[in-house]
């Protein structure tokens, strides 16, 4: 393999570490804004928000991302295919960052919101300045894992034409033939890239837990 | 609203390529998984290290890059012999879900508490009677919502397929675009396609769920209900 494509993998890789990174800002915030809408319970806001949540886990991301790249073009809105890839994996993403919020907010006991509530605090003041800070440490394992799938999945952002590693790959076999060698090279990339995250994520989890239950 | 019905009929037909890959692609996966998840916990080390090495490896490869190189690698060796690029694509499917449900399985497998294993040794069972015996059947209920929810996984997942020529239903209605010029429509008539698909299996595997946490069957063997750490496996 000529150095050339050597490079020009790793710049796609650097796409793709792109997507990821800001797919999975997109999902953290969204998914804490669909968790604390859920837990402050007005009932027409908790149907919309579970009817989204249920539809996002539903619908491929692949479906997501067509209707954000060339749905939205075809509207008249054009998004680069780089940030379609963001949202569509972000917004798909949240739904199940949601779910790992809320399952935090459950490990903050009921005496803290309403110590909360006596200072005077108002229902968003407790859940932003009470519940949410005492659950970061449960919910970082998990939306590392996440990271780490997004990783995998920016991938996707090669059926819109994104020049992240997967493309550039399939066009480094059809310009050279060497199929082995450059699909060799980008599961190293990604194993290399995956694997240690997966492991520290697994210590992390042991830790808080044991923390937690100590 | 006719126009819709149209589409709807063209896009049956990928819709019913979906389910045939979606449903082999579990039926091999569960078989498949069970194997792999066996062989992690077996006693014999050179076993142990193969499979959890393999579900390290495969948890770390994207399901696309997989799938482009069983087409587009395999594939030129295996036309010949007359394998389409479906087969291929459950080849592909089924040993990557394989080795996220491997360890669902595993940790359901071990949940067993230690002194059903230590009753069994007194009884005089070997390994394999023991798994047989006693451990499968008081996990075979447990397992059953996590494999629908890797069921779910696999559907979203087929949609790949699409990139690599198996004409399910998402490469159904790329086509569909390229001759109507409505993408905002027809994916989102086949967005609704999905949610019809996937709803119900989510709906029963949460039932399923629930009523396994409740204490009926061995829910009670398992850990107390804990945020759900191990997310749904991505695509």
């Amino acid at each position: 393999m000529s150095s050339q494509t050597l490079v020009d993998l790793l710049r796609g890789g650097v796409v793709t570490l792109k997507i990821a990174c800001g797919a999975w800002v997109v999902s953290a915030v969204l998914g804490l804004a669909l968790a604390v809408l859920q837990d402050l319970g007005i009932a027409p806001v908790r149907a919309v928000q579970s009817s989204l949540v249920i539809g996002l886990r539903s619908v491929p991301q692949l479906v997501l991302l067509y209707l954000l790249y060339f749905g939205l073009g075809a509207v008249g809105i054009q998004v680069n295919s780089i940030l379609a890839a963001i949202l569509a994996l972000g917004i798909a993403d949240a739904a199940f960052s949601a779910e790992y919020y809320r399952a935090g907010f459950m490990t903050v006991p009921r005496t803290q919101r309403e110590a909360g509530f006596s200072l005077g605090l108002s229902p968003v003041g407790v859940m932003m300045r009470v519940v949410v800070p005492q659950t970061i440490p449960f919910v970082v394992p998990p939306l590392l894992n996440s990271f780490v799938g997004l990783l995998k999945t920016a991938t996707l952002a090669a059926a819109v034409g994104a020049p992240e590693i997967l493309y550039r790959g399939q066009n480094a076999m059809s310009r050279t033939g060497q199929l082995v060698l450059v699909m060799t090279v980008i599961i190293v990339l990604y194993v290399a890239a995956t694997m240690p995250l997966t492991r520290a994520v697994a210590v992390l989890e042991r830790r808080v837990r044991s923390h937690a239950h100590g | 609203m006719r126009e819709v019905i149209s589409w709807v009929a063209i896009l049956a037909g990928g819709l019913i390529v979906t389910i045939k890959l979606s449903a082999f692609t579990t039926l091999f996966t569960i078989a498949f998984s069970s194997l792999l998840s066996l062989c992690a916990i077996s006693p014999w080390r050179p076993l142990r290290f193969l499979a959890v090495l393999y579900n390290d490896l495969m948890r770390s490869i994207p399901l696309l890059a997989l799938l482009i190189f069983f087409y587009y690698g395999l594939g030129r060796l295996t036309a010949p012999l007359g394998i389409s690029a479906f087969w291929l694509a459950v080849a592909a499917l089924v040993l990557n879900e394989s080795a996220y449900l491997a360890e669902v399985y595993r940790g359901t497998l071990l949940s067993v508490p230690a002194t059903q294993w230590e009753a069994a040794a007194s009884l005089g069972l070997g390994w394999a009677s023991t798994v047989r015996l006693v451990i499968l059947p008081q996990v075979f209920v447990a397992g059953v919502p996590s494999t629908l929810n890797n069921t779910i996984g696999i559907i979203k997942n087929s949609s790949l397929a699409s990139l690599v020529a198996v004409n399910e239903v998402t490469l159904t209605a790329t086509i569909l675009v390229s001759e109507t010029f409505q993408p905002m429509q027809v994916y989102l008539v086949l967005a609704v396609l999905y949610l019809a698909l996937i709803v119900p299996i989510g709906l029963v595997s949460r039932r399923l769920e629930r009523l396994l946490g409740a204490g009926i069957g061995i829910g009670d063997l398992h850990e107390p209900a804990e945020p759900r750490l191990a997310a749904l496996p991505e695509a």
